[in-house]
């Protein structure tokens, strides 16, 4: 391993993990400092719907595609975002194995799998770019930010996948792009919206309150559409 | 350096107000979007407009984000490009995002229940809809019902006393139809078990629901009453945003209870006036309260289900479908109760879909009813509601709120679906058996006489329309009562015969073609020979409600939606000869 491979791996990536984690704090505490809405009236609606099964409800419905008409009736579209979301816990995961842990990628099966899962999260990434782009709504609704969200995450998949082998006998180029792609992706991401899941909690939690308070969450009779 | 823009003083108002406005919840909302486009497909206006992407809910959610992220987020600060941050500078920018939050988005709430990342577009379009409204930017509609709730306490600048008189006549007809004078609507009646409030619609334009409501309590035996004052339940701050009318609104009714000494606070069927009273007027009001509140939904559902009161459903025989009100279910949970109610008043209930959470606004929602300027593209926008109404086979469609009720009759007529909406509190009453009265002997047996309670024999009644199947219909009602009917087919024959027969009353459509119905109606109204003769209007234009708030005249004595049943027309035009009877 070369010396710039090793400082792409550890101290840059260390640095890029510590400056993330003090802009989340600071974006978190600037949350928290709005005031949140309460609630003075008495529950309405059914009597086994309460805050605490409505917000259960609300964050689980990452894994509810049967939930909401709009991933219901978007099975496909759903199982991209299932992909997407795997490739990037997968790309994550691989940056901290490499460094860290690689003899996990000596476990027969491991490569495989995490190439694979990669792999169709590249591949979505490229379905998403064309829909970005191609769809009249969604083209009207984007911003660079998220176009180039998007380009970044597809390249860095693309470079993940070439550095799943954690192989240096070809040279160490994807390697060292992958790491320099992770370092960017950590610094950039507090400040683009690629930052939603940070926030997924926050909306979901205080939705799922309001809406559990109120006899709506958790929707326990599917309309059918 | 860059040159500073200016900013005009409404402009810079709004951005003052925006910080104060922002809760965790708004501001959640705000940052959350990833522009994902998943909610797009479940807004009715999206799905009427084909391909116009300025009606996805994210694209309309960004006009009010791009503020806030130009002011309050950190990237939308730095690099403003970056994200589509922008501020705002002028009247007129300030103009568009009106049409935007009160002309294409009726706070239905359907949007956020399909946003994966939980974004409430409804919430913070409200509050982007309150900040306009402070600074004065607001549909002409919302300016007057505002100033109407907040000057006479109720949005429909019902006066306290039509309001008394509309009871007492509803009495009455009540003490005739039961045959039992002391069969009472009572007022400002202390320590009961109920207090019920109303829509201030119900007084204008369909009093039949409070002769209904109080019929069923009369059948349940109930300890209830009405208010002289504070007994509107509706708010137009949930459609204004403005949470300072919210509160007064609501503050002013719970005091009244309060006064009263009442233990429950029952709301009469209205989708927006229960979440408001409901589940919203306390945060505005800021205030507790130690009495309970319901719809009158559960408690006719109560009074059915405990025997209270005895039901014959084959008395409504029609097929009925049950439209969810955006308010009371998708905003407040209530969705399984009326349809247990309906589904024991009528025999044929067949279900609308998608329905409960999950159903379409009617699209009169939000206050859109009150902003005539917008009419075109609500209605535009309601033809996914109408096709939601025709695959149900219904022939009447039942809502719980009364703002639908105007919604649906306007899309109904446009679409020529050829359906009847009503609400439950009128399937109840209807479907209610009394117990056979025996007339305690110091009762007089004849009730005090009513003017016109006998028909309407020898009344000289004007009727104008320029469908001639409604000016049939309208004249065989009348003359079946004994009215002496004259007819006009169009808003100058009406101006003729109204100066030359000198009627008791006239009957005018608004939307005719040639001289319309409004400017007939002020040509009658600056006529010394036709100014005193009532009239009642009768429409299937229910916008046109502004008419009376806004006239240069005094305003029309009745006033009767379209398609209007025999019942209400009759009932209304007595109530005008009556009120014209005791002012004589
Ligand atoms: S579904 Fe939610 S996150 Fe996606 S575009 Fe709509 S509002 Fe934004
Ligand atoms: S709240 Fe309703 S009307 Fe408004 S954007 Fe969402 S779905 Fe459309």
């Amino acid at each position: 391993m070369s010396e710039f491979l090793h400082f792409v791996e550890h101290p840059l990536q260390e640095i890029a993990l510590l400056i993330m984690a003090v802009v989340y704090i600071t974006r978190l505490r600037w949350l928290m400092k709005f005031p949140a809405g309460k609630e003075r009236q008495a529950a309405t609606g059914a009597i086994d719907t309460t805050p605490r099964r409505g917000i259960i409800y609300s964050w689980m419905n990452i894994a509810n595609p049967m939930g909401m008409e709009s991933t219901r009736t978007k099975i496909f579209f759903y199982a991209q975002f299932v992909v997407f979301h795997l490739g990037v816990t997968s790309a994550i995961a691989l940056s901290f194995i490499i460094p860290y842990w690689p003899h996990v990628l000596e476990i027969p099966g491991v490569q495989p799998l995490l190439q694979f899962i990669i792999g169709a999260a590249f591949i979505v990434g490229l379905f998403r770019m064309i829909r970005r782009y191609g769809d009249k709504y969604i083209r009207a609704i984007s911003t660079p930010d998220d176009h180039f969200s998007l380009l970044l995450l597809t390249v860095w998949f693309l470079f993940a996948f070439l550095s799943v082998p954690n192989d240096t006998s070809g040279g160490e180029w994807h390697l060292v792009t992958y790491f320099i792609l992770t370092a960017f992706f950590l610094i950039y991401v507090p400040f683009s919206k690629i930052s939603h899941y940070l926030y997924y909690p926050f909306t979901r939690y205080y939705l799922g309150k309001t809406m559990g308070h109120r006899g709506v969450y958790p929707i326990e009779h599917n309309p059918r559409t | 350096m860059p040159a500073i823009k200016e900013r005009s003083h409404k402009a810079q108002k709004v951005l003052e107000r925006f910080e104060k406005k922002l809760n965790r919840q708004i501001v959640g909302s705000l940052v959350a979007c990833v522009h994902c486009g998943m909610c797009t497909q479940s807004c009715h206006y999206v799905l009427a407009n084909p391909g116009d992407p300025t009606y996805a809910p994210a694209y309309k959610g960004d006009q009010i984000r791009k503020i806030f992220k130009r002011h309050f987020d950190w990237t939308g600060r730095v690099l403003p490009f970056w994200v589509k941050a922008k501020s705002v500078y002028t009247d007129e920018q300030l103009e568009e995002l009106k049409d935007v939050v009160f002309g294409k988005c009726t706070n239905c709430r359907r949007c956020t229940i399909n946003c994966p990342m939980g974004v409430d577009l409804a919430t913070f379009n409200r509050m982007a809809r309150g900040l306009l409204v402070s600074v004065g930017v607001m549909p002409e509609g919302v300016a007057v019902v505002s100033k109407d709730q907040w000057e006479l306490g109720n949005q429909m600048g019902v006066l306290k006393e039509d309001y008394i008189d509309t009871l007492e006549w509803m009495e009455e007809e009540m003490q005739m139809e039961l045959d039992d004078p002391q069969a009472k609507i009572p007022i400002d009646k202390k320590d009961c078990d109920v207090y019920y409030s109303i829509n201030p619609r119900e007084v204008k334009y369909d009093p039949r629901t409070i002769a209904d409501a109080a019929k069923i309590f009369y059948a349940a035996k109930e300890n209830w009453t009405m208010a002289s004052e504070g007994w509107d339940m509706t708010n137009f701050g949930l459609f204004s945003g403005d949470d300072d009318l919210g509160g007064s609104v609501a503050v002013r009714l719970y005091e009244k209870v309060e006064e009263l000494n009442a233990r429950k606070l029952v709301i009469s069927e209205c989708g927006h006036g229960y979440r408001s009273t409901r589940c919203e007027g306390q945060n505005w009001g800021k205030k507790d309260v130690n009495f309970t509140m319901e719809s009158s939904v559960i408690t006719m559902l109560d009074y059915v289900k405990s025997g209270r009161i005895q039901i014959d459903a084959g008395k409504n025989d029609k097929i009925y479908t049950y439209h969810d009100s955006c308010n009371f279910a998708r905003s407040c949970g209530m969705y399984e109760e009326p349809r247990e109610l309906l589904k024991l008043v009528v025999n044929d209930f067949r279900e609308m879909y998608p329905n409960r959470s999950e159903n379409y606004c009617c699209t009169g929602g939000g206050g859109a009813m009150s902003m005539s300027e917008y009419s075109q593209r609500r209605l535009k926008s309601a033809k996914v509601k109408a096709d939601q109404l025709k695959a149900t086979g219904a022939n009447v469609v039942v809502t719980s709120c009364h703002n639908c009720v105007d919604g649906l009759n306007d899309l109904i007529k446009h679409y020529k679906l050829g359906m009847e909406v009503t609400q439950l509190v009128n399937l109840v009453a209807e479907a209610l058996v009394l117990e056979p009265r025996v007339a305690p002997e110091e009762i007089p047996a004849a009730p005090e006489a009513v003017p016109g309670a006998d028909g309407l024999k020898g009344k000289k009644i004007l009727v104008t329309d320029d469908e001639p199947d409604f000016l049939t219909f309208i004249s065989t009602v009348l003359e079946d009562n004994e009215a002496e009917v004259i007819k006009a087919s169009s808003g100058d024959e009406a101006l003729k015969l109204a100066e030359s027969e000198q009627p008791d009353l006239i009957t005018l459509d608004l939307s005719m073609p040639g001289r319309s119905g409004i400017e007939v109606f002020e040509t009658l109204r600056k006529n010394s020979k036709t100014q005193n003769i009532p009239v009642c209007i009768i429409t299937g234009r229910p916008e046109m409600r502004k008419l009376i708030y806004d006239r240069p005249v005094p305003p029309p004595e009745g006033y009767v939606d379209k398609p209007a049943d025999e019942d209400d027309i009759v009932l209304n035009i007595r109530k005008v000869l009556k009120a014209g009877h005791e002012k004589s």
